[in-house]
């Protein structure tokens, strides 16, 4: 693996990011809008009935929002790449299918998880929650890792879907099941059966509740931390992320995306 | 182990039921000039695309600076230099910031990287727009940019898919004069396709493509003097019975 290559590949996606300012504000400020406009609802809804301020409940699901808006997002570049036949470039280049992949996932991972730093800094004065620093090494993992899976899972996509209006189309109906079904809002084990089963197949509910353990350990006891053990939401999400790697490794290199876009560009 | 630069035998590429490229056998010589010419939809690009690793073929077999494309395909894509039909650069980033991206991609250390850009963006005469998008450069100079990028890691034979393609007469001349400069006293191998015959004239051999299939192979003179004929135009009519230059309004 050229780590250089990789460099490449990354730090193309961190300049890309930081010229487009409506991307990077979007990432700020929409967990902000959450916490104030959901917040503010379903903190009413639970008034007095529980002894965590839904607020400071919020927080790590909206962090685990953070990086999959983040991390998935950013595999928007490589549909763009596609279209703009900057992937042809990278593939005629001497490294390999998996070393792409790998590049772009880390870009993505690296992308993500700084929106999520950045946030959290901002975040967490505002709700009042000071992490131990056992916490904020957890939630750092949690993050890291969170990435690398919502990010091989955004290639995955990118790579198999050849059309930005898809993509875009694909993501909304990935996203939002994909929050919902997170226990970013609210525990997933007041869900039912069927829809209990579909979230643990969700890697963002692993990460949410890697980051409830880092988080909110002091509530715990009332049951509004981490309902899994630590080791099987690493353990879940390094197997997404690797199962994605692989896939999508295979898939950038089909020579469909080489050649396509080129013919439909001629014509 | 031969020494050409290019050996493909029976080599052919189909698409679903599309037959792009049909037996091609052609041996591309160390240091040549050698031209692929052809209508639109001959195959050249697919051809192209067979030699560089970017499509596996159907059948038959091509070594390219002596290895096989389909079982060392990093070998290959390491001593080639390939500038795309169309344009390759990101659109968002800087001359410089696209070619040090390249660099970065065909693992040149920054200290080689560095001069090595420089240089080329001298000779390009693109050092005034190196920190601009390439979004705001001309067509011409695009293209710099892309066979720039094509050459910077020194390859030891560089394909040029229709890199005059969509110019306008004067930067056509001039990407031209590039072309030259860049074989003289090298030991580049150079393989051009393209659809102009005035573009394959200059070539050491040239491989007449049509339909997928190899119609006619030798230097220009060799081709004209065999079909009794005096302008490859007329060489190509006569290994395919119609015309090279689609008609325009008849
Ligand atoms: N990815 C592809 N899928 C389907 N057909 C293709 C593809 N690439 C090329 N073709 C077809 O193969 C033939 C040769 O195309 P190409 O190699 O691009 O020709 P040229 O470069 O000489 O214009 C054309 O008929 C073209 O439509
Ligand atoms: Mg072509």
């Amino acid at each position: 693996m050229s780590a250089r290559a990789v460099y490449g590949i990354v730090a193309r996606e961190f300049v890309r990011f930081l010229r487009q300012r409506g991307r990077v504000l979007a990432s700020i400020g929409r967990p902000f809008v959450w916490l104030v406009f959901a917040g503010a609802g379903f903190a009413a809804v639970f008034a007095g009935r529980n002894q965590i301020d839904y607020r400071v409940y919020m927080a790590p699901g909206l962090l685990g929002m953070v990086v999959m808006f983040g991390s998935l997002l950013a595999a928007l570049s490589t549909v763009t790449d596609r279209e703009a036949g900057v992937l042809r470039m990278v593939l005629v280049a001497p490294i390999r299918r998996s070393t792409i992949a790998f590049g772009k996932t880390l870009g993505a991972t690296l992308l993500g998880t700084a929106q999520a730093l950045v946030v959290a800094g901002l975040l967490l004065p505002v709700v009042h929650l000071r992490p131990t620093l056992a916490g904020a090494l957890l939630g750092l993992v949690a993050v890291v890792l969170s990435g690398l899976a919502m990010g091989a899972l955004g290639l995955v996509l990118a790579a198999s879907i050849r059309s930005i209006e898809n993509f875009a189309g694909v993501m909304n109906f990935v996203i939002f099941p994909m929050l919902f079904l997170s226990g970013a809002l609210y525990p997933v084990r007041h869900l039912g059966l069927v829809l209990r089963a579909v979230a643990y197949a969700n890697p963002l509910a692993y990460g949410v509740d890697l980051l409830k353990h880092a988080l909110l350990g002091a509530w715990a006891e009332a049951g509004y931390g981490g309902e899994l053990p630590v080791p099987l939401d690493c353990g879940a999400l390094v197997l997404f992320a690797i199962v994605g790697l692989a896939l999508a490794a295979s898939l950038l290199g089909r020579e469909g995306g080489v050649t396509r876009t080129a013919l439909r560009g001629r014509s | 182990m031969t020494a050409a630069a290019i050996d493909a035998r029976g080599l052919g590429k189909d698409f679903g039921a599309i037959r792009a490229l049909d037996q091609l056998d052609l041996e591309v010589r160390e240091g040549e000039f050698f031209g692929l010419l052809g209508p639109n939809g001959a195959g050249k690009t697919t051809t192209v695309h067979l030699f560089a690793t970017l499509l596996a073929p159907s059948r038959g077999t091509a070594r390219v600076a002596g290895y096989d494309v389909v079982r060392e395909g990093l070998s290959v894509r390491r001593s080639i230099g390939l500038v795309f039909q169309d344009t390759t650069l990101d659109r968002d980033l800087t001359i410089t910031e696209n070619l040090r991206f390249a660099a970065r991609l065909w693992s040149l250390p920054e200290r080689v990287a560095r001069p090595r850009i420089d240089v080329l963006l001298r000779q390009f005469e693109l050092l005034e727009r190196r920190d601009d998008p390439v979004r705001t450069l001309s067509g011409g100079m695009r293209r710099a940019v892309d066979i720039a990028r094509g050459i910077l890691h020194q390859p030891r034979i560089l394909f040029l898919d229709e890199p005059t393609a969509g110019l306008d007469p004067r930067a056509r001349r001039s990407l031209w004069e590039r072309i030259r400069a860049l074989r003289a006293g090298s030991g580049l191998t150079v393989l051009l396709t393209t659809h102009y015959v005035e573009e394959a004239e200059p070539c050491d051999r040239v491989a007449v493509l049509d339909r997928g299939r190899l119609a006619a192979l030798g230097t220009p003179a060799e081709l004209k003097q065999a079909a009794g004929v005096r302008s490859l135009e007329e060489v190509f009519l006569a290994h395919t019975g119609h015309p090279l230059a689609e008609t325009d309004g008849g």
